[in-house]
């Protein structure tokens, strides 16, 4: 594609809606460097003395290498569990044409509508039972189980398109299931993969309620709970809550940037349509 | 497909089997601890579960139990803390549901104590109930007169006026009933000054505290309580309830614009920051005044209903109460730290000092008030106090009494209605 | 699984019976080894739950006490009867979920699109799009009610401009765009990334095809792209009405259900029944009726999209 006039007007309206779109960031991160009363005061305005000892504060009292160790054990082992699990349900379903494998897909699908809330409290009562409760690997056993469904339904959804004559050759040369499936397939659902960590990711590391029902120990405490501590139900402790909540996400955002490469990259090696 | 089921179930009870077998580890160990203390080995050491959710606190509060902890050797606290726009009470009942007790956590006393009775211990024959005022007691008490908690403070609201912005506008009387505050409302207005800084867009604010109001003022709130779930009292036609229409005029008609969106923060701002020279809120908005305004010169006035004597009294309460799981292992180390925290000098100090409560204690001496505080102990002392009747509402009445009174300040029903929207919200969750 | 297996068979009756037994189990157990695991997380973690909440739903559980009375259908009853507010968080809800599923997917759409041409800053305005996701819901909406109550009235009172001096969460109908608009805002970026992972693997061949046979650029979008790229639509347009019908931090933390509960989402309604009214078992009952609504609602779009997939 060429770089016409129409693309620059096209790339100027574009830098402005991206502008409007990051105002939020800029209340956010330059509170952050503010003292509590002159967040109340003057929100909108640039900080009269840049505070940057509220993130050193924060970083204290956040126990802050503690709770991001703990998010990234949890959000990793439980992505590459999604992944697992579900590209291999997803493919074998889409395979295994079929009523069962339809009621099982729809029985899957619609636990996605599924509130929350629902589910929580009976939950919690079943990790109690099977001693799970206030664990890491008992939270990341929690988050294959919510996490299954949408994820399997994106692979569900890729799957389909994926061309069923590259396995064909394979199987005729006598690669096994899983052979098959990891060393063919897997490779061509790059795109969704990326796709499927990325949701996963997002929705984990910023997870709220789940965390604080199950871990109850100060030690397990992820960053969001941590971050969680300097909002009450009466005073919000805007100055430290900003910039812990600017501690949180800058490791997400590094983590999209690395991964939108590869988002590129794996589309752009054509090895599927 | 039967086989397929077969599978499947195995798995299940392979899991099952697997989470099973470790949780019975656990608890064999855990009841291998207990074993040891019955043993009577003074190094054992135990370990406390506390659970709060006084984020402000929080801090101060893992400090006391430090020096707790210190002067008792053997015995461990946990403290957990969960506010924020987490709701307790679902993080509380998910440990409960799960097994995992906390030892001591926060009861809100009345409806709630009844929810919990069957979980809590009661603490009538403990050391500090002999200093409890009476005021500490009413919540935590059932009606055979146990006690199950030990009250965390006392607090109070009203009017908290800008005692230099009154000055400004010639106020010299402070204003104790309905028509006093009408004409010290009308000075301030004359005089270029918003008189009130009103936190509508806050349910808690207005269904919750002020609303509670003209319930404190009646002659026997317990009892109109009792009558109104009973079908003998009513909203509608109630002299206090009809009065209370003028209190919500007032404040809207001379307080600042847009009341619906105006949360916490901003309200206690407005007011702070000389914008506005009253606010209905409580001595616990002290810190966060004197942080925007260290020179803040205040004190609180009454929320009046009408013109007599009975109208300049302030509402005063227990906001929260600890109690303790009476099934706990370690129930006589939970009433021992319970009694250490309104008995000991460090517990005392941390009470006075650290977190700035006013005690409910005849025991303990207030200090480090701030101008608010000392307000709501002169009224204390006094007597010109009313109760906190929210404690004793249908479980979520107060957020819909909050939806009716807001819908009356934009303007969308009458005044009659609210009243009768107030009546439908007690009949449905009484 | 069966009926597979079966007509498979059946298409092969060369085999002997013996052989097709032994294909039969091999295939069941390859199944049960692929399916499995996913399935087993999914029933212990959410099933299981589930079920034990239908459960609950039929008694009178307040939540705390250890005794659990069975009461029937007497909560679904209740709920009929005599809880307006239920049906009007339902309307809510579904009218928010209207607006705010059509409005994230046009946004998110048309930045794909946008940002599949070749602008130069193409890589900085992808991540600035997607980056409201990074926040939190809960947080999410802390921010935003800062926003809309202090830095909307900041910029009207430079401005003047109308729309910005509005009570935006004081009023019940702004109060429903603010929720759509901040919904929106973080939600677009998403779609736009699953848009533009569909619009990357469209042939660029086709599209130079019809450019040759003068297609203008709608044309082009509406007979090649769109349909060559539904099935990100059905999977589009399921994540948003899903998300949309079960908003909770997000609602709960910019509006909190107000103001006088005009933006009260179902999920809310749910939770303040569960535990601030100590109704636990209306509060699952009122979720068995949610999550049937919701099923029958998504099943009726995926049908109809996947139809239009199949004639395309």
């Amino acid at each position: 594609m060429k770089y016409t006039k129409k693309t620059f007007v096209l790339e100027i309206i574009a830098i402005c809606i991206a502008i409007v779109f990051l105002v939020p960031f800029y209340f956010v991160i330059v509170n952050s460097l503010k003292g509590f009363s002159e967040i109340l005061i003057d929100a909108a305005a640039l900080p009269s003395e840049w505070l940057f000892s509220n993130y050193v504060r924060v970083w204290e009292i956040l126990d802050f290498p503690r709770a991001f160790f703990n998010s990234l054990v949890i959000t990793v082992f439980s992505n590459i569990g999604l992944v697992v699990i579900s590209s291999m349900a997803a493919w074998k379903m889409v395979r295994t044409p079929g009523k069962f494998s339809k009621i099982l897909f729809i029985l899957f699908v619609s636990a996605m509508v599924i509130p929350f809330q629902t589910v929580m409290i009976p939950l919690v009562k079943l990790g109690g039972m099977l001693g799970i409760m206030n664990s890491i690997p008992g939270i990341i056993i929690m988050y294959f189980g919510f996490g299954v469904p949408l994820s399997l339904f994106l692979y569900h959804g890729f799957v389909k398109t994926v061309p069923i004559e590259v396995e064909e050759s394979a199987r005729i040369d006598g690669c096994s299931q899983f052979g098959l499936f990891w060393r063919i397939v897997f490779p061509l659902l790059k795109p969704i993969t990326v796709t499927v960590i990325i949701l996963n990711t997002l929705w984990i590391w910023n997870d709220y309620l789940l965390p604080l029902l199950v871990l109850q120990d100060a030690s397990l405490r992820t960053i969001p709970l941590a971050t969680s501590s300097f909002f009450a139900q009466y005073t919000k402790q805007w100055d430290m809550g900003l910039a812990a909540l600017v501690l949180g996400i800058t490791p997400v955002i590094i983590f999209f940037l690395f991964l939108q490469k590869h988002i590129i990259r794996g589309i752009a090696s054509g090895s599927i349509k | 497909m039967k086989r397929f089921l077969l599978l499947c179930v195995s798995m299940l009870l392979a899991v099952g089997i697997i989470a099973g077998c470790s949780s019975n580890n656990k608890e064999s160990s855990s009841s291998d601890a207990g074993g040891n203390s019955d043993s009577g080995s003074s190094d054992e050491v135990v370990t406390l579960n506390f659970f709060q959710f006084k984020v402000e606190i929080a801090d101060q509060l893992q400090e006391m139990l430090k020096e707790f902890e210190a002067e008792h050797p053997n015995i461990k606290v946990k403290l957990e803390t969960v506010g924020g726009g987490a709701d307790y009470g679902a993080a509380l009942k998910a440990k409960f549901a799960s097994g995992e007790k906390p030892d001591i956590f926060n009861n809100g006393g009345f409806n709630e104590l009844e929810l919990w009775k069957e979980h809590l211990a009661d603490l009538s024959n403990e050391p500090w109930v002999n200093h409890l005022l009476p005021i500490g007691k009413v919540p935590m008490t059932d009606a055979d007169g146990n006690l199950y908690g030990m009250p965390v403070n006392l607090e109070g609201y009203g009017f908290a006026y800008n005692k230099d912005l009154f000055e400004q506008a010639g106020i010299t009387e402070v204003p104790t009933t309905m028509s006093e505050l009408q004409e010290a409302v009308d000075k301030l207005e004359e005089n270029g000054i918003t008189a009130f800084a009103a936190g509508y867009g806050e349910w808690w604010v207005i269904g919750q505290h002020l609303l509670n109001i003209p319930f404190a003022q009646q002659d026997d709130p317990a009892a109109f309580i009792e009558g109104l779930s009973e079908g003998t009292e009513t909203f509608v036609g109630n002299k206090h309830f009809e009065e209370f229409k003028q209190v919500i005029d007032t404040e809207i008609g001379y307080g600042n614009t847009n009341p619906l969106t105006t949360d916490y923060n901003t309200q206690v701002t407005l007011f702070a920051s000389g914008e506005a020279a009253m606010i209905q809120q409580g001595n616990w908005t002290e810190n966060m005044i004197y942080q925007i305004n260290p020179d803040m010169n205040m004190a609180f006035l009454p929320i009046p209903l009408n013109d007599e004597a009975e109208a300049n009294a302030i509402p005063v309460g227990v906001p929260n109460n600890w109690a303790i799981n009476k099934n706990s292992e370690n129930l006589e180390e939970a009433k021992l730290l319970l009694d250490w925290m309104v008995s000991s000098e460090t517990g005392q100090r941390y009470m006075i000092e650290e977190f700035a409560f006013i005690p409910a204690f005849d025991n303990i001496e207030p200090a480090g008030l701030g101008a608010l505080g000392e307000s709501i102990l002169e009224y204390s002392v006094a007597e010109q106090t009313i109760p906190w009747t929210w404690f004793m509402w249908p479980d979520g009445a107060n957020q819909d009494f909050a939806a009716a009174i807001q819908e009356y300040v934009a303007g969308q029903i009458e005044y009659e209605e609210v009243l009768e929207k107030f009546q439908a919200t007690w009949d449905n969750l009484k | 699984m069966e009926s597979t297996v079966a007509t498979k068979v059946k298409a092969d009756t060369k085999l002997k019976i013996g052989s097709t037994r032994k294909l039969k189990l091999k295939k069941l157990l390859s199944y049960a080894a692929f399916v499995g695991p996913a399935l087993l997380f999914f029933i212990v973690i959410q099933i299981i739950p589930f079920l034990m909440g239908i459960y609950y739903s039929f008694t009178s559980w307040n939540g705390i006490s250890s005794s659990i009375e069975w009461v029937g259908l007497e909560n679904y009853k209740r709920i009929f009867s005599n809880d307006q507010r239920f049906f009007d968080s339902f309307l809510f809800t579904t009218k928010f979920m209207f607006a705010a599923v059509l409005i994230s997917n046009i946004i998110g759409f048309s930045f794909a699109l946008i940002l599949n041409t070749a602008l130069k800053t193409r890589n900085l305005l992808r991540t600035a799009f997607f980056i409201p996701n990074v926040i939190g819901g809960l947080l999410l909406g802390f921010i935003w009610q800062f926003i809309f109550v202090r830095g909307f009235a900041a910029i009207g009172e430079l401005t003047n401009i109308s729309f910005f001096l509005k009570p935006w969460l004081g009023d019940a109908t702004t109060a429903f765009w603010g929720i759509v608009i901040v919904f929106a805002w973080q939600i677009s970026g998403y779609m736009m990334v699953i848009y533009i992972a569909a619009l990357q693997g469209v042939d660029t061949s086709l599209l130079e095809a019809a450019k040759i046979d003068g297609a203008n650029a709608f044309t082009t979008l509406r007979k090649i792209i769109i349909p060559l790229i539904l099935p990100a639509f059905t999977i589009c347009f399921f994540l948003t009405i899903s998300m949309a019908f079960k908003i909770f931090d997000l609602n709960l933390s910019l509006t909190g259900g107000g103001p006088f509960n005009s933006t009260q989402s179902v999920a809310i309604n749910i939770y303040q029944e569960a535990f601030t009214n100590n109704n636990y078992g209306i509060g699952s009952a009122k979720s068995i009726l949610f999550f049937l609504i919701v099923a029958i609602f998504t099943t009726i779009q995926v049908m109809i999209t996947k139809k239009k997939e199949v004639e395309a």
